[in-house]
Parts: C-alpha cells; sequence; structure tokens
C-alpha cells in the first residue's frame, strides 16, 4: 500500500499557520507610552477602590498607583525629601495629647471632572466609611475617630477616641494609604459597597483611557489639567509619559521575553537568575543597583519566624541555638546567588535604615555578648557579608565594589557567626541533650522541626529554607521543608506552624519610626494559638519589656528625635530574645528598559519607589525622562 | 419506542446522579479548602498598609457578613443549589461584588473557542494520521510522523507551550506569547480584531494540539490496525476494490464511532478550561480563573467554573449515550 503524495502536500499546508506582525499596542504611540507589568483583573470593570473588590493588593492595574491621593507620602527609599506632603500642605499638627489632628489642605486641586478638591471630600471620606462597615478603610476610622469637622474648604479636624500619635499614618502612603473619594461622585452612587466607580474620576495626574475586559491590561492618559494635581504641583517639568499601560504579561519566562521585545518597560519581580542574564545580554536594560546584585530591596524583613507560643521555640536559648547553626554566608548564596542584603537587626536595611540603625548599631552588635551556660561569646562578625562579597567576585569581578561602604550597602553589615559549639551549649543549658548525633529534649523525644515555606510563589525564600534546613538536620535537629502554598497566610497566622521563612516586620523604609509594625507588637493583641493573630506578631512574641518600648513609641510625636532612640531600644531587645531569625532585606528583581524611557529611580537617585503595585510609583512615572534614540513610531 | 424511552429515562437518572453527586463533592472540597476567603481579603488589605489589630479585628466581621460565609455547612450547601438551580453563583468572593456568572461569561467565550478549535483540529489530523498509520503500514513518513507523536506524547503540556514561547516569542519572536488579543484593540466583529485573536490563539492552539494530537493517533491507529484484518476488508481487497475506497469506506468510517465518543466527551471537557495553556500564555479563559479562584479562596468561582464543567461533561455523555442507539445498531435498548 502506497501512502497518496497529495497527501503529504495536504498535512503539511495544514501546518502553514498564517502569522504577521502588529504593533503592540493598537491606537497610541508607543514612545509616548509607558508599559508596566500588572495583575489579572477578574473583576475589570471594577474601578472602586474602597470597597473589598477593589481594594488591597488585588487591584495592580494603575487605578491606585496614577489616579488616587491623599493627605501625605512616605518614599520608601529613603532620601532628603522622603516626607512629601501631597493633598495637605504640610505635617499633621496635633495638640498636646494627641486626641485631635488637624490638616491644612492645598488650594486649586481639581478632579479630573473638574470639580474642585476641598475638605468635604475628607470629611465625606471618612464619614461614608464609619457608615459602611466593609469598606477598606471603614475598620480604623470606626476605631479612632470620634468626629470629623471642616471650619473651611481647606482645613480638616480630626478627633479622636483615645490618644493617637500616629494617626496620621492612616492617610500617609507607604504602599498605599486611605485614599480621598471624590464626594460630588459618591454621594449619588447609593451603596458605596456595590458602585462601580466606573470610570473613575482622578485626583491624580493620569485618567482612564480603555481597558480590557478580560482584565490584561488597563491603559491610563495624562490629564490635560495634569498641574492641577497635588504631583503635578510638586512635579518639577511636564511630564513626558502620556500614556501608562498596566498588562498582566504571563509567568516569568514570558515577562523576560516581553521586556526584551520592548513589549514591557518596568517588570515586577523575576528570579536572581533571570535578572542576571538579562544584565549579561541586554544593552537597555537597567536596574535599582548599577552593578551586582542589580536588586532593589523592599523595606520588608523576611526572617525564620519562630512560634514562641510552642515550645521549645519559647525559650531564647534554643532560638538563639538556631540562628548560630545557620551558615549565612550559604543561605545567601543558595537563595539569592549571593545577592543577599543580610539583616541582623530586627528592621529591613533599606531605606534609611542603615543611617538610622545599622551604622550607629554596629559597636553594640559587635559588643554584644551571650551566655551559652559554659561561657561567654560575642557572635556578631561584622566581615560576614565582606566574605560573601569575595565569593562573588570571581563570577563579577569589577561588578562587586571594594569600598567597604558600598560593600555594607550591597551585602548588608553583618551577621552571626556559625557557631556550632556555642549553639550546642546553648541547647544543653535549655535542657537539651545529645543522643549520637540527634539532639533530644529534655522529655527525651527528639527534637525535630517543621520549617514551613510559602514555595513558588517566592522561590528564594524557599530556597533559603532549604538550605537552613538542611544546616539543623547537619547539626543533629532533624528539619523537614513544609511547602504550605496558599495556604501560608493563614497557618502563619493560626499559629500552625513551629518555623517559617517569612516575614513579620516591614518599615517606612523612608522614616525611621518602626511603629508601621511595632504598635501590633503589643501584649494586647497576643491571640491564644489556633485564633487569628493580627498582623504582624506572627511569632506571637510577649514581653513587658516590649510593651514598655511600644508605649514609650505611643507617647511621641512622629517626628520626634527620641524615636530613633525608641527603635533602638527595640532592636537591642530583640537581638537579645531573638523572636525571629532575620536574615536579609526582601530583595526584588525588577529589570527596567530603557528602550523608550531613562530617568528611572536607582541606589544612587532614588527619587520613587519603582515596584508597579507601590503607589509612589507615580513619581518616577512623572519623573521618566523620553529616550531621544527610541524607535520612532 | 418504548424501549428507547425506558433507555432514555434510565440514562438521565445516571446523568442526575452523576450531576448531583459532582456538585456536591465540589461543594464539599471547596468548603473544606484550608484557604479562607474572608483571611485572604483581610490579608490583601492589610499586608501593606499600617494595620491597626482592633481595626483587622472589626474588617473581619464586616467582611464575614458581607460575603455570608458564616453559618452552617448544610445551610450553605442548600442555599447553594437554589442558587445553582437559577443559575447564579452569587458574588465573586475575590472580586467582591461582582457575580461569579459575570466574571465567568467573560473568560467562557475565550476558552470555549480556543479549546474548541484545538479539540476538533488535533481530533481530525489525530484521525487522519492514526488511520493513514494504521492502514499504510509500510509508509516510511508515516511511520516518522508516528515517532515524533509518541515523542511528543509524554512531554508535559507546560513544557511544550514554553518551549513555543521560547521559540516563536524569543529566538524567532514572529507570534505573540501573551493576553487574547492586540492591547487597545476594542472587541468588534471587523478584520482588525478577528485577525489579532488568530494570531494571539495560534501559540496556545498549537500547544493543545500537539498535546493532544497524540491520544486520538494512538488510539486510531490500533482501531485500524484491527479492522484492516476483518473479513469484509481482505475480500473488499481480494475484489480489487480501490485502496482509497477501502481506506475511507470500510476502514476509516467503522473506527470512527469510538473516537465521534471521545470528541464529544472532549468538547464537553472544553468548559473546564485549559488551565496550563492558558497560565503559559496569559490567556483570558476559565483555566485561569479557576486556578486564581482556588489561590484567593474564592469558593463561589470555584463552585460555578467546576458546575459548569460538571454539567458540561455529563451532558455530553448524556447526548452520546442518547444518539448512540440511532448510529450503532449494536446497542441493546432496556
Amino acid at each position: 500500500m502506497k501512502f497518496p503524495r497529495f497527501a503529504v502536500i495536504a498535512l503539511l499546508s495544514l501546518a502553514a499557520l498564517p502569522a504577521y506582525a502588529q504593533d503592540f499596542i493598537a491606537g497610541i504611540p508607543r514612545n509616548e507610552t509607558l508599559i508596566i507589568q500588572g495583575t489579572p483583573q477578574q473583576n475589570a470593570d471594577w474601578f472602586n477602590v474602597w470597597a473589598p473588590g477593589g481594594g488591597g493588593a488585588a487591584n495592580v492595574n494603575g487605578l491606585q498607583q496614577l489616579t488616587t491621593d491623599t493627605l501625605w507620602f512616605i518614599n520608601p527609599e529613603g532620601g532628603p525629601d522622603a516626607w512629601q506632603n501631597a493633598l495637605a500642605t504640610e505635617p499633621p499638627a496635633y495638640n498636646a495629647d494627641f486626641t485631635q489632628m488637624t490638616v491644612k489642605l492645598r488650594n486649586g486641586i481639581y478632579w479630573s471632572d473638574g470639580v474642585e478638591f476641598t475638605s468635604d471630600d475628607v470629611v465625606y471620606t471618612v464619614k461614608t466609611q464609619i457608615d459602611h462597615p466593609g469598606m477598606s478603610w471603614s475598620a480604623p476610622f470606626t476605631v479612632n475617630v470620634a468626629s470629623v469637622e471642616n471650619p473651611d474648604p481647606q482645613t480638616v479636624v480630626f478627633h479622636l477616641k483615645k490618644p493617637n500619635s500616629r494617626f496620621h499614618t492612616l492617610f500617609t502612603v507607604r504602599w498605599n494609604a486611605a485614599w480621598i473619594m471624590p464626594k460630588h461622585v459618591f454621594e449619588k452612587a447609593g451603596d458605596p459597597l456595590s458602585f462601580k466607580n466606573n470610570p473613575p474620576v482622578s485626583l491624580g495626574a493620569y485618567v482612564l483611557q480603555s481597558y480590557d475586559k478580560g482584565g490584561n491590561w488597563t491603559i491610563w492618559k495624562l490629564r490635560d489639567d495634569w498641574q492641577r494635581t497635588s504631583i503635578g504641583m510638586a512635579a518639577k517639568e511636564p511630564p513626558q509619559v502620556k500614556y501608562v499601560v498596566y498588562r498582566a504579561a504571563g509567568n516569568p519566562e514570558a515577562r523576560v521575553i516581553e521586556q526584551r521585545n520592548h513589549n514591557l518597560d518596568v517588570i515586577n519581580d523575576m528570579a536572581p537568575e533571570g535578572m542576571f542574564a538579562m544584565m549579561r545580554d541586554s544593552k537597555s536594560v537597567a536596574s535599582w543597583l548599577k552593578g551586582f546584585p542589580f536588586a532593589h530591596p523592599d523595606p520588608t524583613l523576611p526572617s525564620v519566624l519562630l512560634n514562641t507560643k510552642k515550645a521549645p521555640f519559647d525559650n531564647k536559648d534554643v532560638r538563639w541555638a538556631l540562628a548560630l547553626m545557620i551558615d549565612i554566608r550559604a543561605v545567601a548564596l543558595g537563595s539569592y546567588r549571593g545577592a543577599a542584603n543580610l539583616a541582623a537587626l530586627a528592621t529591613p536595611p533599606t531605606g534609611s535604615a542603615p543611617d538610622d540603625y545599622y551604622a550607629p548599631m554596629q559597636d553594640w552588635l559587635t559588643n554584644f555578648e551571650l551566655d551559652t551556660g559554659s561561657r561567654k561569646i560575642k557572635p556578631y562578625d561584622p566581615n560576614i557579608s565582606a566574605q560573601i562579597a569575595t565569593m562573588v567576585r570571581g563570577q563579577w569581578g569589577d561588578q562587586i565594589p571594594t569600598d567597604p561602604k558600598q560593600l555594607q550597602r550591597t551585602f548588608g553589615f553583618g551577621w552571626w557567626k556559625q557557631d556550632v559549639q556555642a549553639a550546642g551549649e546553648l541547647l544543653q543549658k535549655a535542657g537539651f541533650k545529645k543522643s549520637g548525633k540527634q539532639w533530644l529534649k529534655p522529655d527525651g523525644t527528639p527534637f525535630t522541626i517543621r520549617l514551613q515555606v510559602e514555595g513558588d510563589a517566592i522561590p528564594t525564600l524557599a530556597r533559603a529554607g532549604t538550605v537552613i534546613a538542611q544546616q539543623w538536620s547537619q547539626n543533629g535537629i532533624a528539619t523537614k521543608v513544609d511547602v504550605a502554598g496558599p495556604t501560608n497566610g493563614q497557618r502563619l497566622s493560626t499559629g500552625d506552624y513551629e518555623a517559617a521563612i517569612y516575614w513579620s516586620i516591614e518599615t517606612w523604609g523612608g522614616h525611621p519610626d518602626l511603629s508601621f509594625f511595632l504598635d501590633s507588637y503589643h501584649s494586647e493583641f497576643i491571640k491564644p494559638l489556633g485564633q487569628i493573630q493580627p498582623p504582624r506578631n506572627l511569632q506571637r512574641w510577649q514581653d513587658p519589656r516590649l510593651d514598655q518600648i511600644i508605649a514609650k513609641n505611643r507617647s511621641i510625636a512622629f517626628d520626634s528625635p527620641d524615636v530613633t532612640k525608641v527603635g533602638q531600644d527595640f532592636l537591642k531587645l530583640a537581638v537579645e530574645e531573638m523572636p525571629m531569625i532575620p536574615l536579609m532585606a526582601y530583595n526584588k528583581f525588577a529589570p527596567f528598559d530603557t528602550t523608550y524611557w531613562t530617568n528611572y529611580p536607582s541606589a544612587e537617585n532614588p527619587y520613587s519607589a519603582s515596584g508597579p503595585n507601590w503607589s509612589n510609583i507615580r513619581y518616577m512615572v512623572v519623573g521618566l525622562k523620553a529616550n531621544p534614540d527610541a524607535p520612532k513610531n | 419506542m418504548n424501549g428507547f424511552l425506558i433507555y432514555a429515562g434510565k440514562r438521565f437518572l445516571q446523568f442526575l446522579f452523576v450531576v448531583i453527586t459532582g456538585i456536591t463533592l465540589a461543594f464539599l472540597i471547596a468548603h473544606f479548602s484550608p484557604v479562607d476567603p474572608v483571611e485572604q481579603t483581610v490579608s490583601l488589605l492589610t499586608s501593606f498598609g499600617s494595620t491597626d489589630p482592633q481595626a483587622v479585628e472589626i474588617l473581619r466581621q464586616s467582611l464575614r457578613e458581607l460575603y455570608g460565609t458564616g453559618g452552617p455547612l448544610l445551610d450553605q450547601y442548600f442555599t447553594f443549589w437554589g442558587r445553582v438551580l437559577t443559575g447564579d453563583f452569587g458574588p465573586s468572593l475575590s472580586s467582591f461584588p461582582t457575580p461569579v456568572m459575570t466574571v465567568i461569561g467573560r473568560a467562557l467565550p475565550w476558552t470555549v473557542g480556543l479549546l474548541t478549535l484545538a479539540t476538533i483540529i488535533a481530533w481530525i489530523i489525530g484521525n487522519l494520521l492514526g488511520a493513514l498509520a494504521g492502514y499504510f503500514r509500510n509508509s516510511r513518513l508515516l511511520k516518522l510522523a508516528g515517532i515524533v507523536i509518541m515523542a511528543l506524547q509524554p512531554i508535559p503540556t507546560y513544557i511544550i507551550g514554553l518551549s513555543l514561547v521560547i521559540l516563536f516569542g524569543f529566538i524567532w519572536p514572529i507570534l505573540p506569547i501573551s493576553d487574547g488579543a492586540q492591547v487597545n484593540l476594542a472587541p468588534a466583529f471587523n478584520w482588525a480584531f478577528i485577525s489579532s485573536v488568530i494570531e494571539h490563539g495560534i501559540l496556545p492552539a498549537l500547544t493543545l494540539v500537539l498535546v493532544g494530537i497524540g491520544g486520538w493517533f494512538i488510539s486510531m491507529r490500533s482501531l485500524v490496525s484491527n479492522i484492516v484484518t476483518d473479513d469484509h476488508v481482505i475480500y473488499a481487497e481480494l475484489g480489487g476494490v480501490r485502496s482509497s475506497r477501502i481506506f475511507s469506506h470500510y476502514v476509516a468510517r467503522n473506527a470512527m464511532l469510538p473516537q465521534v465518543t471521545g470528541l464529544a466527551l472532549s468538547l464537553g471537557n472544553v468548559f473546564g478550561g485549559a488551565v496550563i495553556v492558558e497560565f503559559v500564555f496569559n490567556y483570558p479563559g476559565i483555566g485561569k480563573l479557576l486556578i486564581s479562584g482556588i489561590y484567593s479562596g474564592d469558593y463561589s468561582l470555584v463552585l460555578g467554573v467546576t458546575t459548569i464543567a460538571i454539567i458540561a461533561v455529563a451532558s455530553a455523555v448524556f447526548v452520546i449515550d442518547i444518539i448512540y442507539p440511532l448510529i450503532d445498531p449494536r446497542v441493546k435498548l432496556g
């Protein structure tokens, strides 16, 4: 039997699928457009950022980043102008006992539909949210606000239910904050929880141009009257970015390809390997750090969280023993290929923290003594970051700085020496015994640990967990890595874990005040295991000295010079007690494509946050410069 | 006729049993999932902002009331059935208060279009090549095709998809690797939009075709290999009937019956989405929706998608059962 030839031709013709290239974006000039990585929107028609369906991290489509506004911003990257007055003309004014806060508002700010912004909008925002439980800022307003009044269009006075020196932080953007609602729109809208707010009136420099009902992209256009916004008033030059496209660009591999094809200017996050490959191969890529590790450190502190409500993690000697069993160099190499910014203190080494805390506390750390029960040791090694730099210098050569100060900013200041012998002494002090190679708890049962990691969502931290589990196992504590996946958050908050690689500390980044996380560490908020612990004290650390520090911080003003001293007291206590083992800054690999745009923020010029989901990115968007060598449309 | 009615009645009861059992299981699995949608929303709203523990507790209680996730499981179960019967799955919890059916309605056309097309193409090519390979057993070209198809068969979908992304998006960047259509192109019945949808669908469809061909090819080839040794085929060959006629009328037609059944079942599966392919190509379909629903604990959405998939598959089986006696005389009624 012969197979007819015509059939071969027919089959081959089936495979010849037609393909022709289209422009990437229809109808708008690419060289006036900034393309940023967003997230897919399940409810693309929804532009109500004040209701659960439109709030929080779910909404990375530019709505929160480009159209909202509130009273103040703090640049998480620090810098001399970290504090930004946005809708307010000046910082908040409190009375003596912090029960009243007065805000002065800017003149001449307009919503994108031409209606003037006034104190009516602020008062309406607060009252409406108090009246509608479930709205994004309803709960904190309910807890704090006794009444709010506006004696004139540019003044708002808040009367608080109890003293709160940090009330203004509700209106201060680090990642987001209580955005001001357009009274003239919402008062006609009916139920504010089910109102789509489509199209949204904007208080920012951009307005909605179009969006994909499938939720893959949203396009924003520069307002004609961008000068009548707070960011427009702060801008030194007219914004050059006319259009901003937030697009969901698929999996990490696809994102890299899209950027190399110049279809994605700003990527949010990728694996270190992808970043290193891009920096090596592509001439048009820029990054936060010019040289290795090219990363951007978020003001977030990945740590080994230890559940202090579960024995034996309730014993600080055991916690310290676990810290001393870690060889941080191997963790840095295993998780970030050496591109880790180490943190021995319980605050991320980012923004202003190196100047506020890390540099001033080096002497204290170096002289810090730990009693192992057999002897006293000084566990801190100020040169450990330099050792990591030496390890990666072979691969990266001149990219690795030699200046000690630069090394500290790149790889961190120092960390604890691995000291297995001292760890053993501490375990013995806690009543543990060694049987062969295995440590036994005081009751005679083997000391084993379940080390929880989230998994694929944060691969670098999952790798860190694997390395630490190996090290603990090698040193006599059989440790299993437990991948929690999407249940990670709930297991952490209910205390269903022993040890976990995650973070319970985030900071302003651009301000020394630690209240951003510290206030929630007070013992009044500790819940029993099984019940949900409020963010962020996931390790349920309880200590009367900690409560005193928190009370002290609550009693002083946000900008008081004493804030740093109180912060240092907290950091010293956290070192002594080791309720969590801080590891490193949360380094994110977020490359920029310079084919169309330049002047991205960097370590040298940290004028703005650059993460696509950070509201501060608005300062980057209006600060970018068109690349004169960009392809012409 | 009476026999057929009894047969159809039995099959209908079977259909109802499958649907009720499937949906009940889906309900229980979704509700016993360790991911709590309220906690997911609380976590979203508090993960980046300064948090007052008292405020978080108030927020949690407010959301529980809004989402209606409290109450005994049995009450929720009967409420859920009430909703299923009216085609309303309530609000999506991760996109509150957008109704689940609105969210699904946006994604469904993309998935149905992509999967229907890819399933039919894979079915045609797989069956055609399988039939030819079973009949023309000595053709080197068809042997080679068989080797290639068999080699593709065990490769995971993700790897095939990613390979196509690298090949046509990076090495030879001629095709889009993401989205369902060009950015900023308004959906309309015009060539610009239709051609853009086709262009964006090529790589995901090709992935599904490459993954799907193998099964059809193998089953068709073995069916044809059995039929070519049947008496009626040998008799036709001895009678001097042209081989092309023997192939089309005596062999392929007889082998098609189980493949038609398979096609109907595959088309029923279309409503379940192609999770991996949609993820790889960021295709705005049901599969991607299902994954995000699972991750966010949005059991309203998960139940909506799975219920539609269960009903679609069960309906496809029911329809096949009903029409089988009409096309295959070997099926006994009653």
